[in-house]
């Protein structure tokens, strides 16, 4: 069984991930956009374009504006989790030194560490409270709920699994375990060398639930992370405007 | 919810399809080719496999939508009308689907769905305000535009958009004018000008070669808003444009647009391109009309594979109204227009073709200070009057449709207390007509062209 967690089902869950995401996105290039159906008022360069993007990517500018409950659990849950991606990368590189690497002179190694942990800390409760937010949300809104299927339901606890294992190892320090034993156990994995699964039955549970998650995520509605980028690429592009004026007219705009 | 209680346009007969060239599909082969038809279209267009797969099903565009306001039926938040697609998308295209229909929720496609979108996709009027409004810009008039087609393939479409197709076939337009009744009607509208503007003289040349100008009016102008018309001729006039008016395109709209893009989209384009080329013109200068305007904007240019659109450009009469504000060559009087004035903005100018400035130039130019009040949300995010895409049934389920379609808009015009909503589209025009009478608002529709005409003041 550990073999199988430890050593098999890592893989399994990167190759589909990776390959099931690239063929999601294999499939949207095939068909063209047809028309230019961008939305107005229209950008005027591709630079301008690619900015409202971002500035759409970053701040979820239409949640924030039209639906502002909505706004704040995906917001926050969605900073969460991106910090927290980038968090999870930093450990593995730094065991936790991230903040001292960047400023050795001004952050000790200790105050790194301790940083670490509460931001984690707090993002990870930020991560579930907003998530559980947005549960109760798609449970209370009759209009979200008319249209939510299982599958809606399925992702959120999850999600929420995840985060809640994962805050309980934070919160309980009988149930910490440190970074090292697990940057060990991945850096076997990633070196094709292997080292045994760290013997922690929550850290178990964790990682098990995080490669089902990568598991179906080219085949869920997290696709949308990448069909963000997609969609906003139809409707915000640029429109240049035909010059104006009537030929032949006696009136002409410009002498 | 059984089929005949579905609310559902009148359909197009039999013989209605067969004069278009159609049969219709049987029964026991409208599930297969309608798959058929997705798989197409899943090859083809982007927009539609990316609605498809990018909804979260946040429900943020629920309330955007002025058809759930009216109806609150969730098959009218824009993600629930799309599902009636994307179930089947779903089961068909994808693995989740094929392997878990019932946790995905995809569905096989049965008679019943069928029946359900020529309901609902034709409660959608293409407005794109959800669009506007999710995270994502998923644009749910993209999958509207290939639901109404599959439908008109199969058979299955409205008595008014199949019947205006044949109209737009023998005629050019939708209203099924003749050449002799589009002159007869304009050189009637030159005596009124006459009349009323103290002897000025105003001539609406038809099918006059070496002319440098095509207009496009609506049809609808020609019957429903006569001063729409008034309004261009008198500006033409003005700047002394040579112009003309084509009687094989006496159409700014575009109903193939609406329901057979294939073909009669197609047809309408390659006439106008056509009939610019014949009389020489440098240049076509379209009429109010929000959703032809989009298709000839927005799709001439990818839609027809002629040269004639590389050398001819296609602007709107108010970006050359715009324009001559701008350069200050426009005489106006603004105190003609005296009343309290409040714009609606069409959808497709709005959104889909970046109009929210120019009319507000325009309408400034030509009404006195402070007369033009705003309604709220405006611009970009103003809501649909209820009647776009030409949704406008006169069959009583589909009328009573309308009017709650329009419940939002008309809840706006009611708070600004203005006397004059200006209109500056046919199908607009059309649809708030009817909502001003059954939502009792005490104002009068006009277009903004035709404020434009009546505030010009001519000398010499
Ligand atoms: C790029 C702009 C993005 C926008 C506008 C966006 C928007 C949303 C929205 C509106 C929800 C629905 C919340 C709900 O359940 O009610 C959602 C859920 C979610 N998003 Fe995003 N998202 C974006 C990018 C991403 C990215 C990059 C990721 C992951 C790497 C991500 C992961 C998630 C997850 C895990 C959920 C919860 C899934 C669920 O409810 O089933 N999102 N997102
Ligand atoms: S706002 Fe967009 S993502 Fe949210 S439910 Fe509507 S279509 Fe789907
Ligand atoms: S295009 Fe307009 S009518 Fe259609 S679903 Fe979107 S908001 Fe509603």
């Amino acid at each position: 069984m550990s073999l199988f967690l430890g050593q098999i089902l890592p893989y399994i869950a990167a190759v589909v991930f990776i390959s099931g995401v690239t063929w999601r996105i294999w499939r949207w290039m095939i068909p063209r956009i047809v028309h230019n159906i961008t939305l107005s008022p229209f950008p005027g360069s591709w630079s301008k374009a690619i900015v409202w993007i971002l500035w759409q990517f970053a701040t979820f500018w239409n949640l924030l504006k039209f639906d502002r409950p909505l706004w704040l659990g995906a917001w926050f849950m969605h900073i969460a989790l991106f910090l927290m991606l980038g968090g999870h990368v930093m450990a593995f590189y730094t065991v936790g030194l991230q903040f001292h690497v960047m400023a050795p002179g001004i952050i000790t190694a200790e105050m790194s560490l301790a940083m670490s942990d509460w931001i984690g800390t707090i993002l990870g409760l930020i991560f579930l409270v907003a998530l559980l937010y947005l549960l109760g949300r798609r449970l209370a809104n009759e209009q979200v709920r008319a249209i939510s299927s299982s599958s809606d339901y399925l992702h959120l606890f999850l999600l929420i699994g995840i985060a809640t294992v994962g805050n309980i190892m934070r919160l309980f320090p009988e149930y910490h375990l440190g970074y090292a034993p697990v940057r060990e156990y991945l850096a076997g994995l990633f070196l094709f060398n292997p080292v045994p699964l760290p013997d922690h039955s929550l850290f178990l549970i964790k990682y098990t639930l995080v490669m089902i998650l990568m598991i179906i995520f080219p085949f869920s509605k997290l696709m949308h992370s990448f069909g963000f980028f997609w969609e906003r690429w139809i409707v915000n592009r640029p429109y240049t405007e035909p010059a104006r004026g009537l030929p032949g007219a006696r009136l002409q705009l410009h002498k | 919810m059984s089929a005949n209680e579905l609310r559902q346009p009148k359909r197009a007969s039999a013989a209605l399809f067969k004069k278009l060239g159609m049969d219709l599909v049987p029964d026991n082969e409208k599930v297969a080719a309608a798959i058929g038809h997705i798989d197409d279209f899943r090859l083809k267009v982007r927009s539609f496999v990316m609605a498809m797969e990018t909804c979260v099903k946040c429900g943020a565009c629920a309330e955007a939508c002025h058809t759930y306001l009216g109806t609150r039926d969730p098959n009218n938040i824009p993600a629930g009308r799309v599902d009636l697609i994307r179930k089947v998308y779903k089961r068909y295209f994808t693995v989740q689907g094929q392997l878990f229909p019932g946790l995905v929720g995809a569905q096989d496609l049965d008679l019943e769905t069928i029946e359900k979108w020529y309901s609902y996709f034709y409660q959608c009027s293409e407005c794109r305000r959800c669009a506007h409004v999710c995270p994502f810009g998923i644009d749910t008039a993209e999958v509207t535009f290939i639901a109404r087609q599959i439908l008109y393939w199969l058979g299955i479409a409205p008595q008014l958009h199949t019947a205006t197709a044949d109209a737009i076939l023998r005629t050019g337009n939708h209203m099924g004018l003749t050449k002799a009744g589009i002159i007869d009607t304009l050189e009637f509208l030159s005596e009124e000008i006459e009349e009323e503007y103290d002897g000025l003289k105003v001539d609406f040349p038809v099918d006059k070669p070496d002319s440098d100008i095509l207009y496009v009016p609506s049809s609808a102008d020609f019957m429903l808003n006569p001063r729409t018309l008034f309004g261009a001729g008198q500006f033409f006039k003005y700047v002394g444009a040579n112009w003309t008016i084509s009687s094989e395109i006496t159409e700014a709209g575009n109903f193939g647009y609406l329901s057979d893009q294939t073909r009669i989209q197609r047809e309408m384009v390659t006439r106008l391109l056509a009939e610019a080329k014949k009389y020489g013109c440098k240049k076509i200068v379209w009429g109010e009309c929000g959703h032809g305007w989009r298709a000839a904007k927005m799709y001439v240019p990818t839609l027809a594979d002629l040269v004639a659109v590389k050398q001819i450009p296609i602007t709107h009469i108010h970006d050359e109204v715009e324009a001559y504000i701008k350069a200050g060559l426009l005489e106006l009087d603004p105190k003609r227009n005296d009343s309290k004035i409040t714009l609606h903005d069409p959808c497709n100018y709005a959104r889909a073709c970046g109009h929210a400035d120019n009319m507000r130039t325009i309408m400034n130019a030509v009404v006195p200070k402070g007369a033009f009040v705003e309604m709220t949300p405006n611009r970009e995010a103003n809501f649909c009057c209820g009647g776009g895409s030409g949704i406008l049934f006169d069959d009583p389920g589909m009328y009573q449709f309308r009017i709650e379609a329009s419940n939002k808009k008309a809840e706006q015009v009611r708070e600004t207390g203005a006397e004059i909503l200006c209109a500056p589209c046919s199908i607009c025009k059309a649809q708030l007509y009817p909502m001003v009478k059954e939502h009792k608002l005490p104002v009068e529709v006009f277009g903004l062209i035709d404020l434009v005409g009546h505030a010009l003041v001519f000398r010499e």
